[in-house]
């Protein structure tokens, strides 16, 4: 369980982090999202004690990062790879690792063999490629066992295959009761992984939701009736409704505000012909990129407005 | 995720130090500036040891002053402390550098631990080092100097062991303090030289020869000649007993850790 109360960090006059508020609950994935910038990773680097907040606090279980006995053993992060020493090879990196906090020894070479590195744990880390580094920084994270894990990023620089095994470890840490929180600022990633999407835009919290609720408000439905006359029928209903519909070429009208079973059951029950019914499978792209937007078209945007919806 | 981990044992400032411990000698830099300080220390002694004969063949007086521990301190203070200071200040400094700190202060958040930790795993080494260097420039230069110059006791070869391992100790916590509060190597290996070197070369120079012995390389050299040997760097005996010179030396390595822990402590980890 991660916790920030009005978390607020200032470089000199600019803001980086704005008074965030919100908890990361264990047993699911929560996706830390936000344009480049937007102050996530100064934010994770708070809760590890990293950074000093110029106000509020960030706390894991209840407690600061630095009064943890044996940190590792309750919280385990991947940072940037720059974050290792490039003449020291893998093996006694962790073993370094370990030994801060009191981790046996033959841990090292199991989390070697969980991320797949065993074959390359007497190589400099400074000789590794971005995904064996990303790889590292993950089986450091996994090294204590602890039940907060916080991943800045983590699929950058991994193949496709890393990137599918990564989720699936996201997703099977989160099943084992674990608090995951990851960031990016690929809305697509998150959809894939994240039960619970937080969204911050120049520091400030934009929205804190799950992902299904997200999907469902601004989810366009495709539906296709090769008839012109069952078109305008079905139309006039959900116009009456209270749902915006557009009609678009090909016979296709664009339903917003509604559901796919919404509109399907309501087909059916005018006994109309469809060819198609389809959701926006990139709506919640698209709701993602409006709400930063606005953060970055309006200077003195109302923050918070969309929080906690 | 299979979890055998066990229990806590040790973390807290044991596991700290055995951590450093495990930094330190997993990186070549540390070897090479070992071998370095080696080279330096044994390579300056036996060159300057087998010119003592040939100085007292030719009936140069300066022969007869000649002792194998001022060989040896001079190999110190000229050519093996720098490699001995490079090794302290990558200890600390080089994380900076690299982006390692994040990962150092990530397992052990408490900083004032940190420093703590390098300390304890690199000043014994740096003690071990001195030591083993000076018995070693000692066994070399003896022979070499053939009968020539001072005799050696047995004695004093052990006070200038201990000596040159306790300036290395106090030399090694001075770079880590300068480096832990400049978090740059080449700005803390600067401020390092213009203590030792520059500044009682510009205290010379202004005439200030009355603070010259409380410098930090002064005091250093004090330290391993001992009291009323001449001192190279001021022209003058050494005015005080070995363990002053360690007192005033002491208390700049002290301010220097002393500004580094506050460094380390107010700001963010960079």
């Amino acid at each position: 369980m991660i916790t920030l109360r009005g978390l607020t960090k200032h470089y000199g006059r600019k803001r980086v982090v704005d008074e965030l508020t919100f908890d990361v609950a264990p047993g699911r994935v929560t996706g830390f999202l936000g344009p480049n910038g937007a102050g996530k990773s100064t934010t994770m680097r708070m809760v590890l004690g990293l950074d000093r907040p110029t106000s509020g606090e960030a706390l894991v279980d209840g407690r600061r990062y630095a009064e943890l006995r044996h940190p590792l053993r309750e919280v385990g992060a991947v940072l940037d790879a720059r974050s290792v020493h490039p003449g020291r090879d893998a093996r006694r990196h962790l073993l370094a690792m370990a030994r801060s906090n009191g981790i046996p020894d033959a841990r090292v070479d199991e989390v070697l063999g969980t991320v797949g590195l065993a074959d390359v744990a007497g190589k400099r880390a400074g000789a590794f490629s971005l995904g064996m580094g990303q790889r590292l920084g993950i089986a450091g994270a996994l090294l204590g066992d602890p039940g907060t894990l916080l991943f800045d990023e983590p699929v950058n620089g991994l193949d496709p295959d890393g990137v599918r095994w990564i989720r699936q470890l996201m997703r099977s840490l989160a099943t084992e009761g674990r608090t995951v929180l990851v960031s990016s600022h690929l809305m697509s990633e998150m959809q894939l992984t994240a039960d619970q999407l937080v969204v911050i835009g120049r520091g400030r919290l934009l929205a804190d939701a799950p992902v299904t609720e997200f999907v469902a408000d601004d989810r366009a439905v495709h539906v296709r009736l090769p008839d012109p006359g069952e078109r305008q029928t079905l139309a006039h209903h959900l116009t009456g409704e209270g749902l915006a519909v557009e009609e678009r070429g090909g016979g296709e009208l664009v339903v917003t505000g509604g559901t796919v079973e919404g509109v399907g059951d309501l087909a059916h029950a005018l006994g109309l012909r469809l060819h198609g019914l389809t959701a926006d499978a990139v709506s919640l792209e698209q709701a993602y990129l409006r709400l930063t937007a606005n953060e970055v078209e309006y200077a003195a945007p109302a923050a918070g407005r969309r929080a906690g919806r | 995720m299979t979890a055998t981990i066990g229990p806590p044992r040790g973390g807290g400032l044991p596991g700290a130090v055995h951590s450093e411990w495990t930094k330190l000698w997993s990186v070549r830099s540390s070897w090479w500036t070992v071998l370095a300080a080696a080279v330096l220390m044994l390579g300056y002694t036996a060159l300057a040891a087998t010119a003592v004969p040939v100085m007292a063949e030719h009936g140069d007086p300066e022969a007869a002053t000649v002792s194998a521990p001022g060989l040896a301190v001079n190999a110190v203070f000229f050519l093996a402390q720098f490699p001995v200071l490079a090794l302290a200040t990558l200890f600390i400094a080089g994380e900076y550098g690299t982006g390692a700190i994040r990962s150092t202060l990530q397992w052990v958040p408490v900083r004032g631990r940190v420093l703590t930790a390098k300390c304890a795993a690199l000043l014994p080494a740096l003690c071990g080092l001195g030591v083993v260097l000076t018995g070693a420039a000692l066994a070399l230069a003896v022979p070499l100097m053939g009968g020539a110059g001072v005799p050696l006791t047995a004695g004093e070869a052990v006070r200038t062991a201990l000596a040159i391992g306790g300036y290395f100790v106090l030399l090694g916590a001075f770079a880590l303090g300068v480096g832990t509060a400049l978090r740059s190597v080449a700005g803390a290996l600067t401020v390092s030289f213009v203590a030792l070197l520059a500044l009682p070369m510009l205290c010379s120079a202004l005439g200030l020869t009355a603070v010259l012995d409380y410098l930090p390389g002064v005091a250093g050299v004090n330290l391993m000649l001992g009291e009323g040997t001449l001192n190279d760097l001021t022209g003058q005996p050494v005015p005080y007993a070995r363990w002053v010179a360690a007192l005033v030396l002491g208390c700049w390595s002290a301010a220097a850790l002393g500004a580094g822990a506050a460094v380390l402590r107010s700001r963010d980890a960079g």
